[in-house]
């Protein structure tokens, strides 16, 4: 256990409040942005299609960017204040080259026009567009400033556990696996940072590759490089990335759950076992991205099947059988905390299920880049992801007290959740009927109950966001009520594990 | 080929089990919630959960190679296409489609192609799909909407995508990958008589 004076503490705090504060500024803007995506869909607003495909850029970039920064913030704070010293200033530089890379994109989608998507194939940023040249170089500048950051913070809280524990294998948990007794136990939350982080690292360094050489193609237009490899990188960069936001939350709801249970969640051989395949899981995985490229060699197809399937043991037998231990006749108060928790890992539950559905090659030729596909990211980000972020800001704000009366933050939460679900719902229908993803409108579908159906769809969408905002909004009352007051600082590190 | 048609589309199949997953999750939120009222000693929980655990893992991994034994005899590339009735040359770029019937040893960029093309019914079909500029995707949509089969347009590859039309009449070509501002009128037509 680390032993941390009050002051640095409450150093960490701060840290870790400048990042979520600045995750709730930004949250909701880019959430007013599918917003109006899916009003131009539904035929409500004229936004022109150069518009909306910027706005669905700067949507997918700042989503996926603004939630795993997040997330990294997150168990930054409960690693840097329970398990091992870690550097504040450069977790501050890492913040304020995530914060460049932010405006960075920003300014290139908004006022450059910039509108490739978040995973840009290459070479769709150089050819036919109608955006200036330097919105491109800024984006891929603005990209690589964001690895960069990125890659400095994963190395340095993987090398800060490695000192403490005496090396990556012990991290993995590998000393669990041999005869000799274990010398000091390693907490669930420490493995499983590193095995988030570091697939995370090998795959921003891809990302770096890919990234350098869309920058040469940019410099040098008379380069060629080959459109298959480069879309390999792109989503092994994307999905790896998006992947492992979610097993950092998972992180900690290892780490928190046992404080409203009073059971502890330790690591063994099984936990050990199931995370490190998790780890090789992570890297297969994105072959299912490309099962409609006929040209991919057929072993990377079945890779990706089999990697996307077998995800679903570790994920099910071990995490949420392990949540099913902690509560299961627990006598816990369901305070909003737990309870962001355990919806939380509902959303996560929902959306692998049809993410593995999708995984499936026979069913992916009917489904691929259909609505089905942001149907399954959107159930485990949205109805995940950022309801375990709210549960840690949750946990930043109240006391467990607090947590357990505070009335207004389940009415917002509830009303987020319903709002979220119902949103995604329309997406699910959508990809059932066939609508595609990322179309502007329907308008140019030449069959009439396609057309109809996807605009129908998407006004009921509209509708469902402003619930979900409503409860959204509900949340930061309750969140920024108790943070104001803030005499529970700083809150006493559990010593559970 | 689907292999379920005609009762049930691929699209519905997935759409029902999905939503029968997402209605088991609810179950067993609600279930927690509930059972969660009471106490009961750790160490007996424990002991519980991890019988049913070891259960849930054996049907797990029976459902899983079940899963893959099925769904991976029926996948849509070459290795598993029989010889072509007949072929069909498809090059995608921004914004349109160039279909012509037929082998080509034609650059792309030179090729030449409407955006209609008549073919057979219950004949065997193969789509050579490329693109001349960006990433493109050749879908293939029946004309109640369904989509029915696709493969990506991707400059310098050849995607050799096979399909027998069940139905005579007209089905549709839409763009499955986003290509650029007209992504989403990138249309054609296929007539099948
Ligand atoms: C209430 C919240 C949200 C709304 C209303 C919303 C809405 C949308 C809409 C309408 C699209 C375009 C779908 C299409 O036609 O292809 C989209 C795409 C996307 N969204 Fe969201 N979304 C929300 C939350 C999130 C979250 C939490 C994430 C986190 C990762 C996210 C990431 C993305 C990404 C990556 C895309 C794909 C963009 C692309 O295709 O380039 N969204 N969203
Ligand atoms: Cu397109």
């Amino acid at each position: 256990m680390l032993q941390l004076n009050s002051i640095d503490i409450k150093k960490q705090r701060k840290f870790v409040l400048v990042w979520g504060i600045t995750f709730l500024i930004v949250f909701p803007l880019l959430i007013t942005l599918g917003l109006l995506m899916r009003l131009n869909q539904g035929e409500e607003i004229q936004l022109g299609m150069d518009r909306f495909y910027t706005l669905m850029t700067l949507h997918g970039l700042g989503m996926a960017g603004v939630l795993y920064s997040m997330a990294f913030a997150a168990l930054w704070y409960l690693i840097g204040t329970r398990h091992t010293k870690l550097n504040l200033g450069l977790g501050y530089f890492v913040y304020f080259v995530v914060l460049l890379g932010v405006i960075g994109l920003a300014y290139a989608t908004l006022i450059g026009k910039f509108g490739a998507g978040w995973y840009l194939l290459y070479p769709l940023p150089f050819k036919g567009t109608n955006w200036p040249a330097w919105s491109t170089g800024l984006s891929i500048v603005s990209l690589i400033l964001l690895g960069v950051a990125w890659i400095i913070g994963i190395l340095h809280v993987v090398y800060a556990l490695a000192k403490e524990y005496g090396g990556l294998t012990n991290l993995l948990g590998w000393q669990y696996l041999g005869k000799k007794n274990v010398q000091r136990e390693l907490p669930p939350i420490v493995m499983i940072t590193t095995i988030s982080l570091v697939p995370g690292l090998i795959a921003y360094l891809a990302g770096a590759v890919f990234l350098f050489m869309n920058l040469f193609q940019h410099f040098e237009p008379a380069l060629s490089f080959d459109a298959l490899l480069l879309k390999n990188l792109a989503f092994f960069f994307g999905h790896t990335l998006v992947n492992i936001t979610l097993y950092c939350c998972i992180g900690w709801v290892y780490a928190l759950l046992p404080e409203f249970t009073g059971r502890e969640w330790k690591t063994n051989k099984v936990l050990v076992y199931s995370w490190n395949a998790t780890f090789v899981f992570i890297l297969f995985a994105y072959f299912h991205h490309l099962y409609m490229d006929f040209a991919q060699p057929l072993a990377l197809q079945y890779a990706g099947q089999f990697a996307s399937y077998l995800s679903a043991i570790p994920a099910t037998a071990i995490t949420m059988f392990g949540v099913i231990t902690q509560l299961y006749h627990s006598k816990i108060k369901w305070g909003i905390i737990p309870l962001t928790f355990l919806i939380g890992v509902a959303g996560w539950a929902i959306g692998g299920f049809s993410a593995v559905v999708d995984s499936t090659i026979a069913i992916n030729k009917v489904l691929h880049n259909t609505l089905w596909v942001p149907a399954h990211f959107h159930t485990y980000m949205l109805t995940g992801v950022v309801l375990f972020i709210f549960g840690f800001l949750f946990y930043l704000s109240h006391t467990k007290e607090e947590q357990e009366k505070d009335k207004t933050a389940k009415i917002g939460f509830w009303l987020f959740v319903i709002g979220a679900h119902c949103f995604i719902a329309t997406f699910y229908t959508g990809g059932m009927n066939s609508i595609p993803r990322r179309y502007a409108d329907y308008k140019g579908i030449p069959i009439n109950s396609t057309h109809t159906t996807g605009a129908l769809l998407a006004q009921i969408a509209a509708i469902c966001i402003g619930l979900l905002l409503i409860g959204l909004f509900i949340m930061y009352g309750s969140i920024f009520n108790k943070l104001r007051k803030g005499k529970n600082i700083p809150m006493v590190p559990s010593t559970n594990t | 080929m689907n292999f379920l048609s005609p009762l049930l589309s691929i699209q519905s199949f997935a759409a029902i089990i999905s939503f029968i997953a997402a209605m088991l999750v609810v179950v067993v939120v609600i279930f927690l919630v509930i059972t969660s009222s009471t106490e009961e000693d750790k160490y007996s929980v424990k002991h519980k959960v991890y019988k049913l655990r070891s259960r849930y893992f054996f049907a797990l991994v029976i459902c899983i190679v079940a899963g893959l034994f099925i769904s991976l005899r029926l996948l849509p590339y070459a290795k598993f296409q029989s010889e072509p009735d007949e072929t069909v040359t498809v090059v995608a770029m921004q914004w349109a489609w160039k279909i012509a019937p037929g082998v080509t040893d034609k650059n792309p960029v030179d090729f030449t192609g409407g955006s209609e093309i008549t073919v057979p019914a219950n004949k065997h079909i193969r789509f050579v799909v490329t693109s001349s500029d960006v990433n493109h995707d050749f879908a293939i949509y029946n004309s109640k909407g369904l989509l029915v089969a696709q493969t990506q347009a991707m400059p310098e590859y050849h995607n050799a995508l096979e399909y027998i039309f069940p139905e005579k009449g007209d089905y549709h070509i839409l763009c499955l990958e986003y290509c650029g501002l007209a992504h989403s009128i990138m249309s054609g037509i296929i007539h099948v008589n």
